[in-house]
């Protein structure tokens, strides 16, 4: 077998070096002037530096010499087959994606504190799954049509600051803050690499043009699930507020009742 | 130890779920000669191992730096200083981003170097620096965030009219991948230690928003460079 693993490992070891100087250096300028930490604080800094050193080269060098060729390799023989099949696929992949990103857990534990338990998690990660599974759907759309995508992103942030009149400000700044949350490891590096190698099969598209823009659609899907699911909230909070106006007595068991919902969910 | 083993299993779950639909593509669809499918599977590794080490780096020193920075700096109680470090730490640690260097490495080879890595990560670097820096105006003096979102949109729209088609994706790209695994940490870290002592405990939610405030910079500032250099 020819496998080339460690083609280029000393340039990308180089380029790693120069992405973790400038962090280092601020590092030692607020030791300095700042912090002023004791030796074995900062030897346990050392050591954090140094496994961010190797980490990001094995990393980098996994991209370089596997998921980049790859995936343009793969959309390449992708873009030849079924069209319909990659809006499939596409759907499969954003789906699956964010069910295990690791961010995704913190997001569903800031919006179950936010709402009071009102949104059960399994609610939100379910919008959550859906909406990225669409937005690489959309993006397939995108290449196979090749339509701009402003005809997205326009009315995706649009529709988002008209949601955000109806929602507390506390959703609005996780929803916004959500955007990336989507956005992890494999779907930056594998699943880009795979569209510009569709996009370069597919006639009449420029990969730079089309290539590009699914991580977008992609970082706006949990804006819009957040933002929703915060309307839904606000709404029922506002019929709450309502119905306590009316009658003190019914207020009370609201309360027992958001009590046992919330002690439901937690189970 | 704890630690570690949190972190392993939390890449393998991230990695774990797509690396098995492309294997399952790869036996009915693709068919990939299996010496180049065994290189996926190599860099699939590679990428695993990577990011565990990278995150317990991040965990062990990178992050505690940016919470002693963020307590360390609201007590000095000059504002230039807290807005100058916000601008500074957001500047190195998107240098560090792995998932920017992945996005700029693409879009080089992509355009046949007419967009240099090292342009696009100067100036998304940059992008996010500038926004920090707002985003630490913003916890110091209570603005709403919904102002500077709608004001910071409003420019890309503006912005986005002048700019070479090519760029309008990247740069959106661009604010996506910002929010990668170095920069969500340190920043949240920043900010919640800036607004925990500027505001005692009662407002530690001023910390949201960061990121979101994050990904607007890039998204500006990549359209800026189409807007000169194209």
């Amino acid at each position: 077998m020819n496998l080339h693993i460690f083609e280029g490992f000393g340039g990308t070891m180089m380029e790693v070096v120069s992405a973790l100087i400038p962090l280092l250096v601020l590092f030692i300028i607020c030791q300095f002037f700042l912090l002023k930490l004791p030796l074995n604080k900062v030897k346990n800094i050392l050591v954090g530096f140094l496994l961010a050193f190797l980490g990001l080269s094995f990393f980098l060098q996994g991209v370089h010499i596997g998921f980049m060729p790859i995936g343009e390799l793969m959309g390449e023989i992708l873009g030849q087959r079924s069209l319909w099949l990659l809006i499939i696929i596409g759907f499969i992949l954003g789906f699956f994606a964010i069910f295990a990103e690791p961010a995704v857990s913190v997001l569903l534990h800031q919006v179950d504190e936010a709402s009071g338990g009102y949104i059960p998690q399994k609610v939100l990660l379910y919008t959550l799954s859906i909406g990225v599974g669409l937005a690489i759907a959309l993006s397939m759309v995108r290449i196979i049509l090749g339509i701009s995508l402003w005809y997205f992103i326009l009315p995706g942030y649009i529709i988002a600051l008209v949601m955000v009149k109806y929602t507390s400000k506390t959703f609005t700044a996780i929803a916004f803050d959500s955007g990336g949350v989507a956005t992890g490891p494999m779907t930056a590096t594998f699943i880009l690499a795979m569209f510009v190698g569709i996009a370069s099969v597919t006639e009449g598209r420029d990969p730079l043009l089309d290539g590009f823009g699914m991580v977008a659609l992609v970082a706006l899907a949990p804006i819009l699930s957040v933002l929703t699911l915060g309307v839904l909230y606000s709404r029922k909070e506002k019929a709450q507020d309502d119905k306590e106006a009316n009658s003190t007595e019914i207020n009370r068991d609201n309360c027992e009742e958001r009590k046992s919902q919330k002690s439901n969910s937690s189970i | 130890m704890e630690n570690i083993k949190e972190t392993i299993i939390e890449v393998i779950k991230s990695i774990l779920p797509i690396a098995i639909v492309i294997t399952i593509l790869q036996f009915t669809i693709i068919w990939l000669p299996l010496e180049t499918f065994m290189q996926f599977l190599i860099g699939v590794l590679f990428v695993g191992v990577g990011l565990i080490l990278f995150l317990l780096g991040v965990n062990v020193g990178l992050l505690p730096v940016g919470e002693m920075i963020g307590s360390a700096l609201p007590k000095t109680k000059k504002l230039w200083l807290i807005i100058l470090f916000g601008f500074l730490l957001g500047l190195v640690v998107t240098i560090a981003e792995p998932d920017v260097r992945v996005l700029s490495s693409q879009v080089e080879q992509v355009s046949d170097g007419a967009i240099p890595q090292s342009v696009l990560i100067l100036s998304v670097a940059l992008g996010v620096a500038i926004f920090v820096a707002i985003a630490m105006i913003r916890i110091v003096f209570n603005i709403s965030i919904v102002y500077i979102l709608a004001v910071g949109y409003g420019l890309i729209f503006l912005l986005a009219a002048f700019t070479p088609p090519a760029y309008v994706p990247i740069s959106f790209d661009s604010g996506g991948v910002t929010t990668g695994p170095l920069t969500v940490p340190f920043i949240m870290a920043l900010g919640v230690g800036v607004a925990s002592v500027i505001r005692g405990k009662t407002a530690s939610r001023d910390g949201f928003g960061l990121i979101a405030l994050a990904s607007i910079g890039p998204i500006l500032s990549v359209l800026l460079l189409g807007v000169i250099y194209g």
